[in-house]
């Protein structure tokens, strides 16, 4: 097992789909004007299916449960700034099943297109900073690494270059997403400036001795002549780290981007985004809050910031903003960009229900985790059935979508089950997850965010019922005709519907997976 | 134990029977009746044989199934309860239910009915959920099968959905007796919260109790006072018994409804629009025996409670003579019987209220034998007449059906209480249990057992006047019809239940001979013997539901006592005399009137009484008009209520919503300068908010 294996080795899912980028590049650069789709996505969806192999195998392998408890113990990476524990694997696994649902439908969405070896090389590059995300354990890692993430992104959302929709939403998007990474660059400067360090560990133990801390050869260690942590500093860096956090997440107040990107991008990167994205960003917040910033000794500091109140504060806002917005939406790809941004908000419950002592957390944020990886199938499913109507050219709006169920029953079908799971129906695994993330709200006593979340669900299940209406009762308008029915965008949608199905019975694995790596933390 | 381990199958049998009819039944000869005569012929053996094992000491509560697991909360489970009172009941079920099945052959298939498959499969189910009713270890699943035998009497009693009559009489059967239900699932409810559990008995392994039952869960809160664990009290701010008593009339609620008592017996007979062998099932053994069975079953949780008690025995007393009378005038052979089994049911709420258990549960067995045999016996007579029920146009059948004509007598015998018949026997110890604790309590509790007593004493001489009018005009004197002179043959399939129960009614009251036992001083006491139990240890200890734990209770704590102002031997006597004499009075009174070639209709002469009780005392008019005059308005108020003022709220939401939506969408105005400005804004606005609520300034 992997305690044979050298610990860089623990990297292997995103080494996985960096091997694949390069190879992607490698064949750009024989053949610079390639569009053997099958080649390109085809090499893309096995180095995805490979990086997520690994991170299964690792997970169930023990790979980040110590010795102690029957684990091989947690390869950590150039003197701790990258940690493959639990959790990393578990994002890693999120990320990883996203691009492969991703690139698979891409096949077809990108067929007729030009450069399409760079755009699964930025896909698999993107996904290759997601997974580093999953696994960075220093603030100047993780900026590198949310800049991997970024950086392929504004190229992918402009990828229809003669859209003007797509070129001027990756514009936009690269603006805020400028301006967002400044404001997170300062927020970590900020933070090394009151505690020494940069390591998530050495930042908390700054934090909980209140002396600046330093690194030598690898170990934190007080800075000579124990200088004391100024607190209003080190808030004022927390704080814009969450605004860093926010925009990768698409939360309020940096949520702008995200309904013009997600409605301009090609829709197979509009679920990479939303789902994959949203997950690294996501998977940076837990770790850098629960570890790096520890709520009780903050709290019993006086001085610095409540975190778990900011984010109790951009939840609610978040859930409001998504989901009102999304109710009065005319465009179906308009609308699940707005219902994305809802679901941030609900996950970001994950981070808000704790009390000051930093109980709940486990429960918490296992439940997002859950959340994040029920999602990572639904939303996926539901923006690549969107891939497939943009396919037909089915138009944009919702009443273009009447009476498709008569023609396409088994894409409307999975895309019912998507639909009705991210309201909460117990048609999917979205049911449990929103379930545990209210009952995590109610363990805490956190009842306006128990109320924002049944208020916002109730909300959204107005706005996905009038496409599954529109699918499934409404006469069609207008004639329109399907000619094919594209292999791999039908076969991505149907494996996630599944798999939002099958997560009902397995459900509770996952959540009990998700507790353990919180619990590990 | 080995029968123990088969028992589950007593119900299954029946329930395969019920899926072969329904998808095999076209398929196969008699149209699925023998698959339910084998089902319940075996079910049959095997209640015997549960019935040995627990007559050898053997008892059995055990759950067999979880299927709501909580987490330091209620747990849902299926569970067997197997002691002397639900192996007595089994039998019952098993024997009559079986008897009915070959009759059905005679009465069904022997008369060209179409949609056999669909009545077989009726009749399994009917039977598989009365035995799942009767095996059942607590409430919950008691409930649940209780609404099955409902579903399942309205799917029989409307089979002939073809008809005006049936489907309607369904139709009110099953809202009647679900009206009931409403307080029985409320009264479910308020026990589980309140106890925690819904089981009759409680749970013992290696003689250690796993999981205690909530009758004795009551005794311990009313009797010693523990009242601790049970936080349901301080919620509804009752004391302990005040608020079981509120359990029990809520649950009491059901009972009425199915077991027909009144003011909820209205449904009965209209049921009897169902085929014949239905309501011989119905009446007998199923539906309406689940009430008092239910009663019987949970009997430790009423005994603490003197006035559910009392309610009981009123409602019984009451419905007893109440329905008695209207039984005198009615003129289809099946309604005077249906009105006798709303009044016998009320003997047995009479026996049960006056803290007569044992003599219950005789009343319940001897019944169960009798008034199955003269359904079906008037199901003979209804093949015999071309489906012609009205006594009016029979007259003389006792020599062309003389097999149909001796039992028929044995069972009215047994019905009019006239010594040795069968009915003779329980209805004097129901009548003497009355009496005795009427005289012997004290207080409210006496006065009611006496009123009860005085109702269900009168009842004795109408039920032997209304059933000798039937047999009268039935089976003597001159045919009146020309399908009289000339009746329709039966076969064997008809005479054979009959010939069977007809022997039973005679002989089934042997069991419990209390006044002989008295007298001669031998213990032929069976019945008596077989629900106390042995005084110390087996089942008694173990399950707590023994007729000796039950009048312990009743004694200590609901202050039923005995008063024998004649002696033990000399009251039991004059009692049984007292009945019996006014039993006899009334049989003989009908001989008097209706005997001869050619009798007159003498209930012409009570003239605006005989108005009355043809019309039910108007109780169908005044249950319409509650329906229609009062509800129905109320239900008018309550929908302009939901249309105009939740509608209107649940409307005003959205549009709130909506608009709400519309303005945030606005926030995306499509001009990044915009966004930036307003991404800025709301960072700076977060810092500045908790950085004055973090003191950094």
């Amino acid at each position: 097992m992997v305690h044979q294996l050298p610990s860089w080795a623990g990297l292997a899912p995103a080494l996985a789909l960096a091997a694949t980028a390069l190879v992607l590049l490698l064949v750009d650069s024989v053949d610079p004007d390639t569009t053997n789709t099958s080649l390109l996505g085809g090499v893309s969806v096995v180095g995805s299916l490979a990086s997520l192999a690994f991170a299964v195998w690792f997970i169930f392998g023990g790979t980040g449960i110590p010795t102690s408890e029957g684990g091989v113990g947690t390869p950590v990476l150039f003197n701790g700034q990258l940690v493959v524990d639990q959790m990393a694997l578990f994002f890693m696994i999120i990320v990883a099943s996203v691009t492969a649902l991703v690139t698979l439908a891409s096949t077809d969405y990108v067929e007729n297109h030009a450069y399409q070896a760079e755009f699964y090389a930025l896909v698999l590059l993107a996904a290759t900073g997601m997974s580093v995300l999953s696994a960075a354990n220093s603030l100047a890692t993780a900026f590198v690494a949310l800049e991997l993430v970024s950086l392929p992104s504004y190229a992918l959302v402009a990828f229809l270059k003669k859209n003007r929709g797509s070129v001027e939403a990756g514009l936009k998007y690269f603006l805020i997403g400028a301006v967002s990474s400044a404001v997170f660059a300062y927020g970590i400067s900020l933070v090394y400036a009151a505690t020494g360090v940069l390591r998530f560990d050495g930042v908390a133990t700054a934090i909980e001795s209140g002396t600046v801390q330093t690194v030598v050869d690898g170990t934190v260690q007080a800075q000579a002549g124990s200088p004391a942590v100024p607190m209003s500093v080190l808030g004022v860096g927390i704080m814009m780290v969450i605004g860093g956090v926010a925009f990768k997440i698409a939360a309020v107040p940096f949520q702008f981007w995200a309904p013009e990107a997600y409605e301009g991008a090609p829709a197979p990167i509009s679920a990479f985004l939303s789902s994959a994205s949203k997950a690294a960003g996501f998977v940076l917040a837990f770790r850098t809050f629960a570890v790096a910033f520890p709520i009780e000794s903050l709290v019993s500091s006086g001085e610095a910031l409540n975190w778990f109140v900011v984010f109790q504060v951009l939840a609610i806002a978040t859930m409001f903003v998504g989901n009102f917005a999304a109710a009065t939406q005319e465009k179906v790809k308009r609308m699940m960009a707005y219902s994305s941004v809802g679901h941030a908000g609900y996950i970001l419950i994950g981070l808000a229900a704790l009390s000051a002592t930093g109980d709940g957390m486990a429960l918490s944020m296992s439940a997002g985790m859950a959340h994040l990886l029920v999602y990572g199938f639904m939303n996926t499913g539901a923006f690549l059935f969107i891939a497939l109507a943009e396919y037909w050219g089915v138009g944009r709006r919702f009443e273009d979508y009447n009476g498709l169920g008569r023609q396409a029953p088994l894409a409307c079908a999975a895309m019912t089950v998507f639909l009705f799971s991210l309201a909460g129906l117990p048609i999917g695994g979205g049911f449990f997850s929103k379930f545990y993330l209210f009952s995590a709200t109610l363990d805490v006593g956190a009842w306006s965010l128990a109320a924002a979340l049944v208020i916002n669900s109730a909300l959204s299940l107005f706005y996905y019922s009038r496409v599954v209406k529109a699918m499934w009762i409404e006469e069609p308008t207008g004639d329109r005709s399907i000619e094919s029915y594209p292999t791999g965008l039908y076969t991505a949608i149907v494996s996630a519907a599944v798999v939002t199905v099958l997560l009902i019975p397995g459900f509770d694995y996952v959540s009990s997976l998700a507790f353990r790596a919180v619990e590990l933390l | 134990m080995a029968a123990f381990t088969y028992a589950p199958a007593i119900v299954l049998l029946p329930f395969v029977s019920f899926l072969v009819a329904l998808f095999a039944g076209d398929r196969m000869p008699k149209g699925g009746a023998l698959a339910g005569i084998t089902a319940t012929g075996g079910s049959l053996l095997l209640s015997i044989w549960v019935a040995l094992t627990v007559a050898g000491g053997g008892y059995h509560n055990e759950f067999i199934y979880t299927w709501v697991a909580g987490v330091e909360s209620v747990t849902l489970r299926f569970g067997l309860l197997l002691d002397p009172l639900s192996a007595l009941m089994l039998l019952i079920v098993t024997l009559i239910s079986f008897l009915v099945h070959i009759f059905s052959l005679g009465y069904m298939n022997d008369e060209g009915e179409t949609g056999l498959p669909r009545y077989y499969a009726g009749l399994g189910l009917f039977t598989a959920s009365m035995l799942g009713f009767v095996v059942a270890n607590n409430l919950l699943m008691a409930f649940m099968f209780f609404e099955l035998v409902g579903l399942c009497s309205y799917l029989l009693i409307g089979f002939w959905f073809r008809e005006d009559g049936p489907p309607s009489a369904a139709k009110k059967a099953f809202l009647v007796t679900r009206f009931g239900d409403y307080f029985f699932l409320v009264g479910v409810v308020g026990i589980f919260a309140t106890f925690g559990t819904g089981l009759f008995a409680p749970v013992t392994q290696n003689g250690e109790v796993v999981a205690q039952s909530f009758p004795v869960l009551a005794e311990h809160a009313v009797v010693d006072g523990e009242t601790g664990p049970i936080a349901m009290l301080d919620t509804v701010g009752l004391g302990a018994q005040a608020w079981f008593t509120v359990l029990g009339l809520l649950v009491l609620g059901g009972v009425i409804g199915k077991s027909a008592q009144f003011p909820l017996h209205t449904w009965l007979p209209d049921a009897m629009e169902g085929p014949t062998p239905v309501s011989a099932l119905i009446h007998a053994a199923t539906m309406v025996a689940a009430g008092v069975y239910l009663v019987a079953r949970m009997y430790g949780f009423y005994a603490i409670s003197p006035t559910a008690l009392a309610v009981i025995a009123l409602v019984g007393g009451f419905t007893a003579l109440f329905a008695a009378t209207m039984g005198l005038v009615k003129q289809e052979i099946k309604q005077v019987l249906a009105y006798s089994t709303i009044s016998q049911y009320g003997y047995m709420m009479l026996a049960l209220g006056s803290g007569g258990y044992i003599a219950a549960v005789f009343h319940l067995t001897t019944h169960a034998v009798f008034k199955a045999l003269l359904f079906l016996g008037a199901g003979s007579v209804i093949i015999a007449m071309h489906h012609n029920e009205n006594m009016w146009d029979m007259g003389g059948l006792k020599d062309k059906m003389p097999v149909t004509y001796y039992t028929f007598l044995s069972g009215s015998l047994a019905l009019a209480g006239i010594l040795p018949f069968a009915g003779f026997w329980s209805k004097d110890e129901v009548l003497y249990e009355a009496l005795i604790h009427g005289l012997g309590s004290e207080g409210g509790l006496a006065t009611a057992y006496v009123l009860a007593y005085a109702m269900g004493l009168l009842a004795v001489f109408f039920t032997g006047f209304y059933t000798f009018r039937m047999v009268f005009l039935t089976f003597h004197g001159d045919a009146r019809s020309d399908t009289a002179r000339d009746p329709h043959g039966v076969r064997w399939n008809v005479k054979g239940p009959l010939a069977v129960l007809g022997v039973l009614a005679a002989t089934v009251g042997f069991i419990n001979m209390k006044p002989v036992a008295e007298l001669t001083g031998a213990h032929i006491d069976f019945l008596h013997a077989w629900l106390a139990g042995p005084d110390e240890g087996g089942w008694p200890a173990a399950l707590v539901t023994s007729s000796h734990h039950y009048e312990e209770l009743l004694h200590n704590v609901a202050g039923v006592a005995a008063g024998e102002p004649l002696g033990a031997t000399g009251t039991l006597l004059a009692s049984a005399a007292v009945s019996l004499g006014l039993a006899l009075a009334g049989a003989g009174a009908a001989t008097m009137l209706y005997r001869g070639p050619d009798p007159v209709e003498h209930t012409d002469k009570l003239g605006g009484l005989k108005t009355l009780l043809m019309h039910n005392y108007y109780q169908d008019e005044y249950q319409v008009w509650l329906a229609t005059g009062l509800t129905h308005p109320l239900a008018r108020a309550m929908d302009k209520f939901d249309q105009g003022v939740v509608d209107g709220v649940v409307n005003g939401i959205s549009s709130v919503s909506l608009f709400g939506g519309s303005r945030i969408r606005r926030i995306q105005s499509g001009v990044v300068n915009n966004y930036a400005a307003l991404l800025t804004l709301g960072l700076v606005l977060l810092l500045a908010a908790f950085g004055l609520a973090g003191g950094w300034f």
